[in-house]
């Protein structure tokens, strides 16, 4: 809470404010672009409280190379613009030297648009849209969830195989629906299926009744979602409905854990994840138990994928300014690029890296279903498989990104 | 060719729900030629007052709570459908309290008025209730799917459909067929003639705000099973709530209803069709009538053109 206050006193406060801290032991100042509002509002803010833990961590043990972080954070809306407002506002009033934070992969983007321009480092937490390792990727940003891709290839070729060859896309009408619906459509096609119909999902949709008629008349094996946010809520509540969840078979590309919690009877399908937090791995339990000591009063009583997400990335960046011994952007990015972790650090089942080539952290691919034994009422997931890196990795992106090499990222120190 | 058919059924009774989410927003506009931006939230809270109320945790005292959670969750559902609107009406009447030093002036000031009232509601759900999304659970009888035409529909949509009709045939009747109909219209073409007659016009104003406030609670209800409840689902109703009114004509009761249909049938047609433009379509709907027809298919000239 203090911190909160202390990023918001800083907002509003003048700007000699900032140049007093030249001093002394100045803060290192994190600007947070989480979502409060619009289809990604929950996501965003699960994505804050596992960002904070690791700063409050860190601050606890007295900082980063003996200075404290402190943060501002302000809602992105779940919109480009106002992220990219939003981004260049921290940059350029707030003295913000990194960036952290985004689900929505439009917002993702165009704060990486505002980060390139001034050199300033960009975590993105949680947006998979597999473009943002891709197409869109840039030098100073770096991606830590599993994308489209990664997902398709731990799930597409078994259902293929085991279920049926005739699919249907049903697919959120922005950039991460496409590049996920594209990546899904080719390991669909590569695993001899074949894709009947993709229906395109305007964002905000509330009503699913017209796609599941569809659905129904074209009787396809499978229906592979790229729906995300509010939309998946809706229709998972209308599928759920209509019990329409066991035929066709359903493949949820990515289940975030905030679009799942209050309405649990209505998880269908089968999904992927990054994380959970009853994994039977060392230091999972210790974890849990941090997060809720940490956010007593939050709407949601265990950490998912997404705070998860927010926490790892913002402990690596604080690990990396550690190790670089430096807060210059372009040395932390070196670091960040060579930057391996192992299992029991990232509590999942495999080795962790960060591809240099596209910035995305190659990590364990989990498949899972709705838990039909649950241990107890948060225990909605029951993991079904777990997939190595190298075998869900996005063999595309390396050759869609072209980062700029390190002579043209403006410099940044804090 | 009969592909066609079940959507052409869904764009109806979806119709039916955009009718209803409009109908409470109409007859404040076109009776008292205010236009409420509260709706959407007062909508929204009507969801989350029936979700507390038939929810494991009612806030009643320990006992009271005891013998409302041993009733049957149809006679709980019904009761709240009764006494949701109700509670949501005490916010109507804080609101048109406030509002009443806006009638008779530009009307920008009600519109501003109206749209803090609905910044306020929505914060303050998001105070009691928090971020996070809440399902409103609902009798057996009107749940789940059933077959027909070898293609599953979902029962609760032909119920919601259903009350939605019903609760439009209702309106029509009360504002149509009695004499309080008779007076609010009255009030709505002439204030100084319907006061100059002994008619107490605060009184009126105050009875339509609760009126249209107690229908857009209903219709929160009816709606939250279908889209879920969540603190902005408010926003999600407003939207549609005041294209319909425009489309239809503002002040027109049955061209609010048609333009319901209207929507809903665009809407369930291009989502099956060219599923993209489906929410799109409705607002190229809403274009291309007031292109030829500004005051909407059956409007009369109106706040909206002062």
């Amino acid at each position: 809470m203090a911190s909160v206050i202390g990023g918001t006193g800083s907002f509003f406060g003048p700007w000699k404010e900032n140049h007093a801290w030249a001093q002394g032991a100045k803060p290192i100042k994190l600007g947070l672009t989480c979502d409060a509002s619009g289809q990604y509002g929950n996501s965003g803010q699960d994505d804050f409280r596992g960002i904070k833990m690791a700063i409050d961590e860190f601050n606890a043990k007295g900082g980063v190379l003996g200075r404290q972080i402190t943060f501002i954070t302000a809602d992105t809306e779940t919109t480009p613009a106002t992220g990219s407002r939003v981004a260049e506002r921290f940059i350029t009033r707030e003295d913000c030297t990194i960036l952290i934070g985004a689900l929505h992969s439009g917002v993702a983007n165009a704060i990486t648009q505002v980060a390139s321009k001034y050199g300033v480092i960009y975590m993105n937490t949680n947006s998979s849209a597999p473009s943002e390792a891709g197409e869109n990727c840039s030098r100073v940003k770096f991606v830590w969830d599993g994308n489209g891709t990664n997902f398709s290839k731990a799930s597409v070729k078994n259902a293929v195989d085991s279920i049926g060859k005739t699919w249907m896309l049903l697919t959120n009408d922005y950039v991460w629906g496409h590049t996920t619906s594209a990546a899904t459509k080719a390991q669909v096609e590569a695993a001899g299926g074949k894709i009947v119909d993709n229906l395109l999902v305007p964002q905000n949709t509330r009503d699913f009744t017209a796609y599941l008629l569809k659905i129904q008349q074209a009787k396809p094996d499978v229906v592979a979602t790229a729906i995300g946010g509010d939309d998946i809520k809706a229709l998972r509540e209308q599928v759920a409905q209509l019990k329409l969840d066991g035929k066709p078979a359903w493949i949820n590309n990515q289940q975030d854990w905030p679009d799942v919690w209050g309405a649990p009877d209505s998880l269908f399908g089968v999904f992927g994840t990054t994380w959970y937090h009853k994994l039977q791995l060392p230091g999972v339990a210790d974890f849990v138990r941090k997060w809720q000591a940490a956010n007593k009063d939050g709407p949601i009583p265990v950490p998912g994928n997404v705070s998860y997400n927010g926490y790892m990335s913002t402990r690596e960046l604080l690990r990396a300014i550690e190790r670089a011994g430096s807060t210059n952007n372009v040395k932390i990015i070196k670091e960040l690029e060579n930057l391996k972790v192992s299992a029991t650090d990232r509590m999942q089942h495999f080795d962790a890296y960060m591809d240099p080539m596209t910035h995305q952290m190659q990590q364990t691919i989990y498949l899972a279903r709705r838990n039909a034994k649950p241990a107890d009422n948060t225990d909605l997931y029951e993991i079904i498989s777990w997939t190595e890196p190298k075998s869900a990795a996005d063999d595309a992106a390396p050759g869609k990104c072209k980062l700029a090499p390190y002579e043209q990222v403006p410099t940044v120190d804090s | 060719m009969f592909d066609i058919l079940p959507h052409l059924v869904n764009g109806l009774t979806l119709g039916l729900l955009f009718a209803l989410i409009a109908l409470g927003f109409m007859l404040i506009v076109g009776l008292m030629e205010q236009i409420n931006l509260a709706h959407g939230s007062l909508f929204a809270l009507g969801a989350y007052v029936a979700m507390q109320l038939t929810g494991p945790r009612p806030p009643l005292p320990a006992e009271l709570a005891k013998l409302w959670l041993a009733l049957p969750l149809g006679w709980r559902y019904a009761a709240t459908l009764v006494i949701a609107p109700v509670i949501v009406s005490l916010v109507g009447i804080l609101i048109e309290f406030c509002m009443r030093r806006t009638y008779g002036k530009d009307p920008l000031y009600g519109l501003l008025l109206t749209f803090g009232a609905a910044m306020v509601i929505e914060e303050l759900i998001r105070l009691v209730w928090g971020t996070r999304d809440y399902v409103l659970q609902v009798p057996s009888a009107v749940n789940g799917g059933f077959l027909f035409g070898d293609l599953i529909w979902s029962t609760y949509r032909f119920y919601a459909a259903g009350i939605a009709a019903g609760i439009i045939g209702l309106v029509w009747l009360l504002i149509e067929k009695t004499s309080f109909g008779a007076t609010v219209k009255a009030g709505a073409h002439d204030s100084e003639i319907v006061r100059a007659l002994g008619i107490n016009l605060s009184r009126l104003r105050l009875l339509v705000f609760v009126f249209g406030t107690m229908l857009a609670a209903i219709a929160g209800i009816i709606v939250a099973p279908i889209w879920g409840i969540r603190p902005h689902m408010g926003v999600d109703a407003v939207i549609p709530a005041f294209l319909v009114i425009v489309l239809g004509g503002v002040g027109s009761f049955w061209g609010a209803v048609v333009a319901g249909l209207l929507v809903g049938l665009c809407v369930g047609l291009a989502g099956a069709y060219a599923s993209e433009w489906s929410l799109l379509s409705m607002y190229i709907l809403l274009v291309a009538v007031v292109t030829f027809r500004a005051r909407g298919l059956w409007g009369k000239k109106s706040v909206l053109e002062v």
